[in-house]
């Protein structure tokens, strides 16, 4: 078990090497506006752009290697001291996080500032969506084709349709009309400093996004329930008389285990995508909205930055996901 | 010679071979339908948004573009069904109009995305070996990234607009394509009439072209319709967030977020909009559903 952990973690920084690499490929060689043309105005003259490109280090060659076309077959490769990349991987390496393009603040800060509202927002909608998706699925499939079944399974169709930009802006707008209650958009308060103000915020829009998905996690479940429950063993326990719950939930939920845990994490990685439309709407101030204006001001190293973290994450959750099928299905560990 | 009529000999092998009568033929191929009424929702739902997307302005009442014609902020009325928005355009007509974006953007997904996915989908599950490999854990790479990031990146190196959307949706249905043709062909290739095909002497692509291909066409189907609800989710959602269509442009999402600024006085400049986009999505999602346990009930309510 340790020692599996221990190989999986070894291929961590070489996934977060490559996506790293391929951040920098997209951002920096696709054609798109020049990002010092677009801090500089519309008023500026060529000289002034050029300096600001100086200042921001976009004069220097991008990959410390560069290959280019010479009167010969053979292509010219160049080696550069001082790449782009190569300072910034490095920088990463050492646990500098560099500096925002623009404002020149430090990401380290930013990033602690911005990580707990995201982290509270992403954990309770998982919460939400784990038990709501399980439990209905369980009683989707346990009263198979009874009206609770048909509504569970409506739900879940619908759920998986509307958008969610559309059911936050409902959020605003609903209880404003109907209770005269204005949502807290915006300013975050930690939990421990004042707790109601803090969850006013949060609850509903984990609720939103929970909702959103569970949609995907209560037809899984209530399928691999469904075929679990006609499976031997599951007729054996219920043939020596046990009550159905015990059946339900120490059987057949066991054994359903495994694909549950996967529909859950496929179920973080959407409810991590639609924290950034809440975070946007909501005006929370978490790594989402920081994203977002992120991807809007062209501010390369913020989007470096946030999509190295965003892998290390995705890879992170696999890697839990993993482990507990370990840790649930003996037959995955002796393997 | 004798002329003797004789009684007809070949209605006589008629009533003596005759097969179990059979419903016409549409009526077959109605009736799955009859008994899905969701399924059938679904299916006039799709029929409408595409006869709105083709015809949308024509039909609409007023221009959708013109500014001040009517009042602000009308409630919905006889003469303006959906209202008005901030700038006195009739919102029924914009959401006619709408509908014309979300279905062109859908059809470029399929047809840069999907449509190539699969092919090479069915390829790879057909012929299997090591681009199989390689296709197969990229794409498992790409859906274990959540696709808002990817996209903002994209955007954020070649800036806002449909172009860097259609492009990044249009490379999750190619490998949302290919995953699930490749199921599907790799079942398909070890069926008999393959087998069959093969000792008649069939070159693999003559198999793949006149046999698997038609097949399989009703998977194709399903996976082009959850596609297609994909497509319009993610052309809405990012428009909204404005980093898709140029505004003033007809369309769901970024007219959404045009009334979000005004909506808790006037509800209805986002109402519309946000349910026609739900319906649309539902529609497509029932559509599949629905073929999908016509087609294999075994796969009934997964995924």
């Amino acid at each position: 078990m340790l020692r599996y952990t221990l190989r999986r973690l070894s291929w961590l920084p070489i996934i977060l090497f490559g996506v790293s690499l391929i951040a920098f490929v997209v951002l920096r060689t696709l054609p798109g506006q020049d990002p010092a043309t677009a801090i500089a105005g519309q008023g500026a003259t060529p000289e002034q752009i050029q300096q600001l490109r100086d200042q921001l280090g976009l004069e220097r060659p991008i990959f410390p290697i560069s290959v280019t076309r010479t009167a010969v077959v053979v292509p010219a490769f160049h080696v550069h001291a001082h790449s782009q990349y190569s300072e910034w991987i490095g920088n990463l390496v050492r646990g500098d996080f560099s500096r925002e393009f623009y404002s020149k603040k430090p990401i380290r800060d930013e990033f602690k500032r911005r990580f707990f509202p995201s982290f509270e927002l992403v954990a309770m909608s998982l919460s939400i969506s784990a038990v709501i998706g399980i439990a209905f699925g369980i009683l989707s499939a346990v009263y198979r084709n009874s009206w609770l079944d048909y509504v569970v399974r409506l739900t879940a169709v619908i759920g998986a349709s509307v958008p969610e930009f559309f059911l936050l802006t409902l959020l605003i707008v609903i209880p404003s009309r109907v209770w005269n209650y204005s949502m807290p958009v915006g300013g975050y308060v930690a939990p421990w400093e004042d707790l109601g103000r803090n969850l006013r915020l949060f609850v509903p829009a984990a609720l939103v996004l929970g909702f959103a998905g569970s949609a995907g996690l209560m037809r899984l479940v209530r399928t691999t329930m469904l075929e679990v429950l006609r499976a031997d063993y599951v007729r054996t326990a219920r043939a020596k008389g046990l009550s159905g719950r015990v059946v339900v939930l120490e059987h057949a939920l066991r054994n359903s285990a495994t694909p549950i845990l996967t529909a859950l994490g496929t179920s973080f990685v959407a409810i991590f995508g639609g924290s950034v439309i809440a975070e946007v709407i909501l005006s929370i101030q978490g790594l989402g909205l920081w994203f977002f204006t992120a991807a809007q001001q062209r501010d390369l190293t913020v989007i470096q930055f946030l999509v190295v973290y965003t892998a290390f994450v995705v890879v992170i959750v696999n890697l839990i996901v993993d482990l507990s099928y370990a840790w649930l299905d003996p037959r995955v560990r002796y393997n | 010679m004798a002329t003797a009529v004789r009684p007809a000999p070949r209605a006589a092998a008629e009533t003596a071979f005759e097969l179990p009568r059979q419903a016409p033929l549409l009526l077959r191929l109605a009736r799955p339908w009859l008994r899905n009424p969701l399924g059938l929702i679904g299916l006039i739902i799709v029929v409408v948004f595409v006869v709105a997307g083709v015809l949308g302005p024509a039909l609409a009442p007023h221009d959708p573009r013109a500014l001040g014609e009517s009042p602000k902020f009308l409630s919905p009325s006889f003469d303006h069904p959906f209202g008005t928005d901030r700038l006195g355009r009739d919102i029924f007509s914009r959401t006619l109009s709408g509908a014309r974006l979300s279905l062109t953007f859908g059809a470029l997904v399929l047809l840069m995305g999907f449509i190539p996915g699969s092919a090479l989908g069915i390829l790879s599950g057909y012929f299997g070996r090591w681009v199989d490999y390689l296709i197969q854990r990229s794409g498992e790479a790409w859906t274990a990234f959540p696709q808002l990031p990817i996209l903002l990146t994209v955007i954020a190196a070649v800036g806002p607009g449909l172009k860097a959307v259609v492009i990044v949706v249009a490379i999750g249905a190619i490998f949302g394509g290919s995953r699930l043709l490749r199921a599907v062909a790799l079942v398909e290739k070890h069926k008999d009439y393959v087998l069959a095909a093969r000792s008649l002497g069939g070159s693999e692509g003559h198999i793949l072209r006149v046999h698997i291909v038609p097949n399989i066409m009703p998977y194709i189907l399903v996976g082009a319709s959850s596609v297609f609800a994909v497509a319009v989710l993610a052309e809405a959602s990012l428009s909204f967030l404005g980093l898709g269509v140029q505004p003033g442009t007809p369309g769901w999402g970024i007219d959404l977020a045009d009334g979000r600024g005004r909506a808790t006085e006037y509800p209805h400049v986002v109402l519309f909009y946000g349910l026609v986009i739900s319906v649309v999505v539902l529609g497509f999602n029932l559509l599949g559903d629905t073929l999908r346990d016509i087609l294999d009930p075994r796969l009934r309510g997964s995924r």
